[in-house]
């Protein structure tokens, strides 16, 4: 194959310090690059990032973006405007009488505090406002819980109401009116009148969106999107033009909340499936890992700098999430279930002198002064300062020294000499109260959902990550340990290997299954129809791209009468009474499953409450280039502290560890970017892929 | 000993473990009460029960949880016996729940034969029988008329469910199928918190666990006790009215009142909650046996005195003194009817509590963080609905309609909007499709409804406004309605801030779909008067239920908000422009729906000015310059140190010292009265009727025996405490100097 016919997919993730780009070539080589994130003109780093996989590979930016048929990116443009609280100024319109939806957020003023402000009840409040209360507008109409219009449409009020929005200078509008998942009418005509009245004007309608039963969920994912829309807008066309000015002639694919990704085009007509694509770019590269391993069942853990994230692959899936929330505001589209806690290297160990007892976390250090190890006038010992302390890392990513005499005094002046403890023993209690807390989080996704760990393998990513499974992935009895190549820039694999996935989902008034034959097969066709109708001829370039064809899934989420969760099965047939009869047969078998035997009354009602079609187009990345086995050689030495004792560890290099080499602990191996530590009595084995087991020795 | 390390992993681990049980709890309900309004919550406890974690839902329900334990180790150690495996179900509140529909399931924790603690969860029931649907009965003569409890019964054994006592459970229930689903959550949820300690004991020795849970109600005790000593002694006082139409009440004769009155004791390290002057018990339904004071109390002490402190009930109760007499209203004798006791005493008994503690806050600029004023302590929306379908089908639930009402302002910034109970911390309402979903009704509305947050420096969260007929079904739909604070408000203010503004329930003919809005915009003065609830309520097809969940309680003289932020309020529509001149003293101008609303800084300064003169008949001294002298006694009161020609005389301890002093005005200096005599007598009092600030301008018969009182400095006209009280009643000595 010569180097011009070689062609390229590439994956750009980008986070909050750096940007991560993964390229994959036909002839399997790999290309990875990593620059700084730059806020307010976040494309540049993009653009930084891929040029410098381009050099890993010897090729420059345009060589080869003319080579690319689709790169895959995650964005977190949405999600900084939703933190940082500078998305657009958003008017609501919704039916008349109901203008306090949003603003009632149904009462919730303690889910999604942190554990502090839970404890204090004078800081107990409301998600921050996304919409003024002077600018929602109530619109009069009325449609019933069986799509009936009880009260018309008055378009001349509404258009007084979208003017009287547009004076007050709202930049995107988000309509929301009861019962439009049934009935979408008037939600359909609103938005033709916004934008009659305010041309141009980025407008999210709740039925388009988010068309599910529950009024709060759904008004908050649609003005979420309007929040979004300008930034994420903007953003999105600004890197499509930079990228074809380079001369990229593929498509653009961005990834999705709800996992997979889907062309820019789809993009911009919904910026609210952005949110949280971040996590779920480093689950979709575990789902591709779990094939390639043979695991149907992972546990993916990824240690970020001030969060721990949990996700679970079951038979190779990705889960969803039940009632999703994004910085306390409710989000009722498909998101990937991602269970976070406050606790990552950045996070805080201080003394709770009340209670008696050394704590670590929910507050960080932040990107600044971050870690006082980072040298940036950081004084307050933080995670990752134990494990600078304890010898475990002593540089940063791109060979940064850390300041580990800082770190070690950070530790002395706050947690061991109040405690009267040494610095070694000070900081591995820091170790391991955050790996307490991380396998504390991973058993409620596990166990407390009805999961047997020992039926799982565990996955360890992101930046530190593979500092600390070996503590936190112990006492689980998983199958397997494994830290994947390319553990630190997983995400962007991730969007490298995500399938194209675009999807229609739509809220029924629940139903009992056994009555439901018709609503759902009615219920199906429209969704296909909305679904073929909608499609960009991206999706076809996607096709051919990827030499795979498009794959249909139908599926129905059921629940018991009026219980919280639900479980979607695919529908293989007609919803007759033979399909219906084992959808719920299959439901009751799922159930006992998760729940336990003899859970599934069989006097409980079975009702449907949401009917999905989905379209996807398998990209298939090409296999890595093997590596040979062999013995492992150490680069170096360094000494580190683990229970107390000071050894001398191997230094390994990840890049050049053969296959098959196996490594005893204490040792450490390390990449560019993370450094994987192998406690005393634990060992790594390397695998031909790349990636690295970890076990306990004999 | 237990070095920090392993405590705090143990600690993290306990309390990860009673929360994965609340989860499996919510999961497995079928209920709309567990799943919306999240009307459950769990505990890990001691041996002896004591908790020592429990979870953030909803508080009351189990922080004195031990009650129930102590009952079945007192009861059954021999007979039926306590086993690994076992599990004891009961909804009785002469026991431990707060009423009958608060299912309670607790289960020992026993490794290698030694019992490490208990674990338990709460589940309020759709419905547990007796005659009404919801397990309410407004008029009943006494608990036979209501449902009858189930005292503890030991219905998993070894691990096995008996399927006789299921059944009996059961079948007195008109919501079997779903009260199933919710007791094989509880046993779940016990049954997961049972292995995770035994593995937790296994790996760490069953010592070591017993160790953390000690350690945990000591650290707690002890420092509640630090936080007390810091604070001054003192005595407090407050009194909340219940009204309730007894069994065979004549017509037309107004609902008997019924007061809750605490006297609240710091002295030293301890807390004296003394409830022995309140009324004599009602024959049915609002009053609360022991096991619903105890927790309501204990619960209030969490929420507003222990702030930032480990939330271990345990290790509140030994701090706190609870004094009561048998036969009253909060301290029910059997056989009295208990059922309502939630929504009616229970709530006058958290106002109470909350009150008191947040006066006795205000002594220290240090504990000022929080200081909270009163929740929304009613809603007209609180009650059970039930009727049939078009299709015949019978349901009966609630609305949950009543969990919007406002939060207590603070002085970190305004009480949480339509933010439900703070007892209740992680309930919700449901949304409007979800009920039209199940329920045959129609909503015509649900907003946040201007001027019911108590007025304030800060003020209160605004409280809700519903408004929803029957639909879809030729039959009429039945409401047995538990709304308190109809005829005054309940959500007390505090530092000198207003209460909350009362709650609604109406059912009025709909006569056309605007009909509403005039509702919502009559003047108050013009009066709206309404009939009280009867026991039941029927809405017809051409009816709309209309019902108002109260505003929480401002902080701080209202006279003292920033115009700014009352014109806020109004731009946002949570204040009327009525109601900021009328209850901020701020002249509003250019308000019409389209052009831009400011507020008229010298018109209002004038206003303000006019208004203090109202207030004491006379030109308002100046506000002092200089700093505040002495100690605080309230927010707004100094309490100055005897002059030294007298102090010479005092001869034992701070305390008689204190007796010695002066009370002064913190705004203007003014010297009030000596620190012995009771300060409010020294202000000026004016009483007015709870009608002028009454949402929808609605009046209740009855309502004309209560005022709301307000005490200003008779200097500087500084609004310096609020009350509810009835007409004539002498003025509460409600700060005491010890």
């Amino acid at each position: 194959m010569t180097a011009g016919s070689v062609r390229a997919l590439i994956g750009v993730d980008t986070g909050g310090t750096f940007t991560d780009t993964v390229v994959t070539l036909s002839d399997g080589r790999l290309g990875v690059g990593k620059a700084l994130s730059t806020p307010g003109r976040v494309e540049q780093g993009v653009l930084d990032s891929i040029t410098r996989a381009a050099a890993a590979l010897d090729l420059t930016l345009p060589d080869l973006l003319r080579r690319t048929a689709i790169l895959t990116h995650g964005t977190t443009v949405g999600l900084n405007a939703l933190l940082t609280g500078t998305g657009a100024r958003v008017g609501l319109l919704t039916t008349a009488g109901f203008e306090s939806t949003l603003p009632i957020a149904k009462a919730n003023k303690t889910h999604g505090l942190d554990e502090l402000d839970l404890g204090m009840p004078t800081r107990w409040r409301k998600p921050d406002p996304l919409v003024a209360r002077a600018d929602i507008a109530g619109v009069a109409e009325r449609i019933d819980v069986t799509g009936t219009v009880v009260r018309p449409l008055d378009e001349d009020q509404a258009r007084a109401a979208i003017r009287r929005l547009a004076a007050r200078g709202v930049g995107a509008v988000a309509v929301s009116l009861l019962w439009s998942p049934v009935n979408a009418e008037h939600e359909r005509r609103l938005v033709a009148l916004v934008g009659e009245e305010m041309p141009g004007v980025h407008v999210s309608s709740s039925a388009a969106i988010a068309p599910v039963v529950g009024e709060y969920e759904r008004t908050s994912t649609a003005v979420l999107d309007a929040y979004l829309a300008p930034a994420v807008g903007t953003y999105l066309s600004a890197l499509r033009e930079r990228l074809r000015e380079q001369g990229f002639g593929g498509v653009l694919m961005i990834l999705r909340t709800g996992g997979g990704a889907e062309p820019v085009e789809h993009t911009l007509r919904a910026p609210v499936n952005t949110l949280r694509s971040g996590p779920v770019a480093g689950l979709a590269a575990t789902a591709g890992l779990a094939r390639t391993l043979g695991r149907p069942n992972v546990i993916a853990t990824d240690v970020g700098g001030t969060s721990f994230d949990v996700g679970l692959i079951i038979d190779g899936r990705t889960q969803r999430a039940t009632r999703p929330m994004v910085h306390r505001h409710a989000l009722a589209i498909p998101v990937v279930e991602v269970e976070s806690i406050g606790t990552g290297g950045g996070s805080l160990a201080w003394l709770d002198h009340g209670l008696g007892t050394l704590r670590v976390g929910p507050r960080s250090a932040g990107a600044d002064p971050g870690p006082a190890c980072y040298g940036r006038g950081g004084t307050r010992p933080t995670l990752t300062d134990a494990s600078a302390a304890l010898g475990y890392i002593d540089r940063l990513g791109n060979a940064v020294e850390l300041d580990v005499a800082a770190a070690r005094a950070a530790i002395r002046e706050h947690i061991a000499d109040p405690l009267g403890i040494s610095v070694v023993a000070a900081a591995e209690g820091i170790v391991r109260i955050a790996a307490d807390q991380m396998r504390d989080l991973i058993r409620r996704t596990t166990v407390q959902r009805g999961h047997d760990p020992s039926a799982f393998a565990l996955v360890a990513f992101g930046g530190a990550g593979p500092q600390y499974a070996s503590w936190y992935a112990d006492e689980l009895g998983v199958l397997d340990v494994v830290v994947p190549d390319l553990a630190a820039e997983l995400s962007a694999y991730g969007a490298v290997s995500s399938d194209l996935n675009i999807g229609a989902e739509r809220g029924v008034v629940p139903t009992p299954l056994d009555r439901a034959g018709p609503l759902i097969e009615a219920t199906l066709a429209e969704l296909a129809g909305e679904l073929d109708a909608s499609l960009s001829a991206e999706v076809d370039d996607v096709v051919a791209a990827s030499g795979r064809g498009r794959i249909t899934h139908r599926t129905v989420a059921l629940r018991f009468y009026r219980q919280q969760r639900s479980i979607e099965l695919a529908v293989e047939a007609a919803a007759g009474p033979a399909e219906l009869a084992r959808l719920d047969a299959t439901f009751r078998e799922r159930y006992e499953d998760l729940v336990g035997p003899g859970s599934a009354d069989a006097r409980s009602v079975v009702e449907v409450v949401s009917v999905r079609v989905d379209l996807t187009v398998a990209v298939p990345v090409p296999p890595p280039v093997l590596r040979k086995p062999g013995e492992a050689e150490p680069t170096g030495a360094r000494p580190a502290w683990f229970g107390g004792v000071e050894h001398r560890c191997a230094v390994h290099d990840w890049r050049r560890l053969p296959a098959d080499a196996r490594i005893e602990g204490p040792a450490f191996i390390e990449s560019e970017q993370t450094t994987v530590v192998v406690p005393p009595l634990r060992q790594a084995r390397m695998d031909p892929s790349g990636h690295l087991h970890l076990g306990h020795l004999g | 000993m237990v070095d920090e390390i392993t405590f705090e992993v143990l600690r993290h681990r306990l309390d990860a473990i009673n929360d994965d049980a609340a989860s499996i709890l919510a999961r497995l309900s079928g209920s709309q009460l567990a799943a919306e309004a999240r009307d459950l919550n769990t505990v890990i406890m001691a041996p002896d029960g004591r908790v020592v974690c429990c979870g953030r839902y909803v508080l009351a329900q189990v922080v004195s949880m031990h009650l129930v334990v102590r009952d079945i180790l007192a009861q059954y150690t021999d007979n039926p016996g306590i086993g690994p495996g076992d599990q004891f179900v009961t909804n009785d509140p002469y026991v431990g729940t707060l009423h009958q529909p608060d299912v309670v399931v607790v289960a020992p924790i026993i490794v290698e034969g030694r019992m490490v603690g208990w674990c338990g969860s709460t589940v309020h029931q759709p419905d547990v029988g007796g005659p009404n649907p919801g397990g309410i009965t407004y008029d009943a003569r006494s608990i036979f008329d209501e449902a009858v409890p189930m005292p503890p019964v030991r219905i998993v054994e070894a691990g096995r469910m008996r399927r006789d006592i299921e059944r009996e459970y059961l079948a007195r229930s008109r919501t079997a199928e779903l009260n199933r689903l919710d007791l094989l959550g509880q046993v779940a949820a016990n049954r997961s918190v049972v292995e995770q300690v035994e593995r937790l004991c296994a790996q760490y020795g069953a010592e070591t666990v017993g160790a953390v849970m000690d350690r945990l109600l000591e650290r707690t005790e002890l420092l509640l006790r630090e936080r007390l000593r810091a604070l001054p002694d003192g005595r407090w006082r407050h009194v909340s009215h219940v009204e309730y139409r007894p069994h065979g009440s004549a017509p037309g004769e107004p609902e008997a009142v019924y007061a809750v009155r605490l006297t609240m004791t710091k002295r030293g390290d301890d807390l004296e909650l003394d409830f022995t002057g309140s009324d004599p018990q009602a024959p049915g339904a609002i009053n609360a046996a022991y096991p619903a004071l105890a927790n309501f109390a204990i619960g209030s002490v969490l929420i507003y005195l222990c702030g930032g402190l480990p939330w271990v009930p345990g290790g509140v109760w030994p701090v706190v003194r609870i004094l009561s007499r048998e036969g009253t209203v909060v301290h029910a004798k059997w056989p009295a009817g208990v059922a309502m006791s939630t929504a009616a005493t229970c709530q006058a008994i958290r106002v109470s509590v909350n009150s008191c503690v947040a006066r006795m806050l205000e002594t220290s600029e240090e504990f000022a963080p929080l200081v909270m004023a009163s929740c929304q302590a009613a809603g007209g929306g609180g009650g059970t609905v039930h009727g049939l379908r078009a299709d015949g089908t019978a349901y009966a639930t609630m609305t949950l309609d009543e969990i919007t009402g406002g939060g207590g302002a603070t002085w970190l910034g305004d009480g949480a909007d339509s933010s439900g109970y703070t007892t209740s911390p992680g309930a919700s309402c449901a949304n409007v499709e979800v009920n039209e979903a199940y329920l045959p009704l129609l909503y015509e509305r649900r907003v946040e409804l201007a001027d019911t947050a108590g007025p304030g420096r800060h003020r209160g969260g605004a409280g809700t406004l519903h408004a929803l007929s029957p639909y879809g079904t030729g039959t009429p739909m039945t409401m047995m309605s538990f709304g308190q604070g109809l005829q005054h408000p309940l959500a007390a203010g505090v530092c000198g801030g207003e209460f909350g503004g009362q709650s609604v329930v109406a059912v009025t003919p709909r006569t056309g779909t605007d009909d509403l809005a005039v509702a919502q915009g009559l003047p108050a003065s013009e009066g709206w008067s309404l009939p009280m609830p009867s026991s039941t309520i029927q809405i017809g097809a051409g009816d709309v239920l209309i019902s108002v969940s109260q505003g929480g309680g401002g902080l701080g003289d209202p006279l003292e908000r920033e115009p700014s932020a009352v014109l806020d309020d109004v731009v946002n529509g949570l204040v009327s422009v009525a109601g900021a001149r009328r209850d901020y003293g701020v002249v509003i101008t250019n308000a019409s729906e389209d052009s831009p609303v400011s507020a008229d800084e010298a018109a209002t300064e004038r206003l303000r000015a006019e208004r203090r003169r109202l207030r004491i008949g006379r030109s308002p001294a100046p506000r002092a310059t200089g700093g505040r002298a002495g100690r605080r006694l309230s927010a707004a009161l100094d309490l100055l140190p005897a002059s030294s020609a007298s102090a010479g005389t005092a001869v034992s301890g701070r305390n008689q010292r204190e007796r010695d002093g002066v009370v002064a005005c913190a705004r203007c200096a003014t010297v009030l009265c000596g620190a012995h005599e009771n300060v409010h007598e020294h202000l000026v009092a004016d009483d007015v009727s709870p009608a002028g600030r009454s949402p929808l301008g609605a009046v209740y018969a009855g309502g004309e025996r209560f005022v709301v009182r307000h005490f200003y400095c008779p200097a500087c006209a500084a609004q310096i405490d609020v009350q509810v009280c009835r007409v004539g009643d002498p003025v509460l000595a409600a700060i005491e100097v010890l």
